[in-house]
């Protein structure tokens, strides 16, 4: 089956933000020089105050950007699960493809044997192999993009991770569970 | 924030109220920590089991009755012969989607608790990846 990327998105690179997340543990000191250790949220919370996502510039400072910001990230959540199964789909379709080589080699007693070369799968060249390469390269960056999201430790954003994700696996698996059938059985 | 694996008794997991300061604590919070591992993998193995068993819900037509289908009707060529239960199938289908979130969610977990670069934290992470795939894996051939 597909596994989740998961185990693969470890390599972490220091956050740097300028910028003070929402965090309801009251700060007593007012040395700045303590700021650095609020700056990335190490629990989840809940709010849509100057939440800092992905870029800089892209600032949540209200509700109705929460909101909007919701909406996208589920979303892209949902088309990460749509190319993982669409990925799965066309390298079955591209792995039908048999090809089959036959040259002669000798044989015991003088005689000429042919020797079948069976090969299942894609040429390097390939444009179905080019393709889910370029398609790989987008689902890499989507998955860290929603793993930098859930990093954001903001209720609203991981709860549109985790819905977008499980309405993208209903949608797509459905038709991919129909597919399955008659493909795994036709081979 | 530490960018660099450290042995400690103190961490804050995930939570404001799961926050660790003695030995005691740490041991229990690795323990959590290494059962959602252990939960984890299982429920790679019951998203594969659940699906096994929603192809079984379909009726699984053989050759000579694709082929008869296709002749007597094309128009209708996207739509499966979920004829044997399609309820079941649905619930299958439903089920698996449910334990995707799961999987989505605590995978992410997994990740923040590594994140929090304690080193025994992420032993329990790592024992209980080891000991979830150790229990659970086998049960996929055993349908």
């Amino acid at each position: 089956g597909h596994s989740h990327h998961m185990g693969m998105n470890m390599d972490m690179s220091g956050g740097n933000n300028s910028t003070m997340p929402p965090h309801h543990h009251p700060t007593t000191s007012s040395d700045h020089s303590h700021d650095h250790m609020m700056m990335m949220p190490m629990t989840f919370y809940f709010g849509f105050k100057n939440v800092e996502l992905l870029f800089s510039g892209l600032v949540i400072n209200t509700a109705g950007e929460m909101a909007g910001a919701f909406v996208a990230v589920f979303l892209l959540a949902m088309f990460y699960e749509g190319l993982k199964i669409a990925r799965e789909g066309l390298l079955r379709k591209s792995q039908v493809s048999i090809r089959y080589n036959s040259m002669p080699v000798p044989g015991p007693n003088g005689t000429i044997l042919m020797e079948t070369h069976k090969t299942v799968g894609q040429q390097m060249l390939s444009f179905p192999h080019l393709l889910q390469t370029v398609l790989h390269i987008i689902q890499v960056v989507i998955s860290y993009f929603l793993m930098l999201i859930f990093m954001t430790y903001n209720g609203y954003l991981c709860i549109a991770v985790a819905a977008g994700a499980g309405t993208g696996y209903f949608l797509f698996s459905w038709k991919k569970a129909v597919v399955v059938d008659i493909t795994e059985h036709c081979h | 924030m530490a960018m660099h694996f450290i042995f400690s008794d103190e961490v804050v997991l995930l939570f404001d109220f799961w926050s660790v300061h003695s030995p005691t604590g740490m041991a229990l919070s690795v323990l959590v920590i290494l059962l959602l591992a252990v939960l984890y993998e299982s429920i790679k193995v019951g998203k594969a089991r659940l699906l096994h068993r929603a192809l079984m819900n379909l009726s699984i037509p053989t050759s000579q009755q694709l082929i008869e289908e296709a002749d007597q009707d094309s128009s209708s060529s996207d739509t499966l012969p979920v004829s044997r239960s399609p309820l079941r199938w649905f619930l299958c289908h439903f089920g698996q989607s449910l334990l995707h979130v799961a999987q989505v969610v605590v995978g992410y977990f997994m990740m923040l608790a590594v994140m929090s670069y304690n080193t025994w934290i992420f032993f329990g992470v790592v024992l209980g990846s080891g000991v979830g795939y150790y229990l659970a894996y086998p049960l996929l051939s055993m349908t």
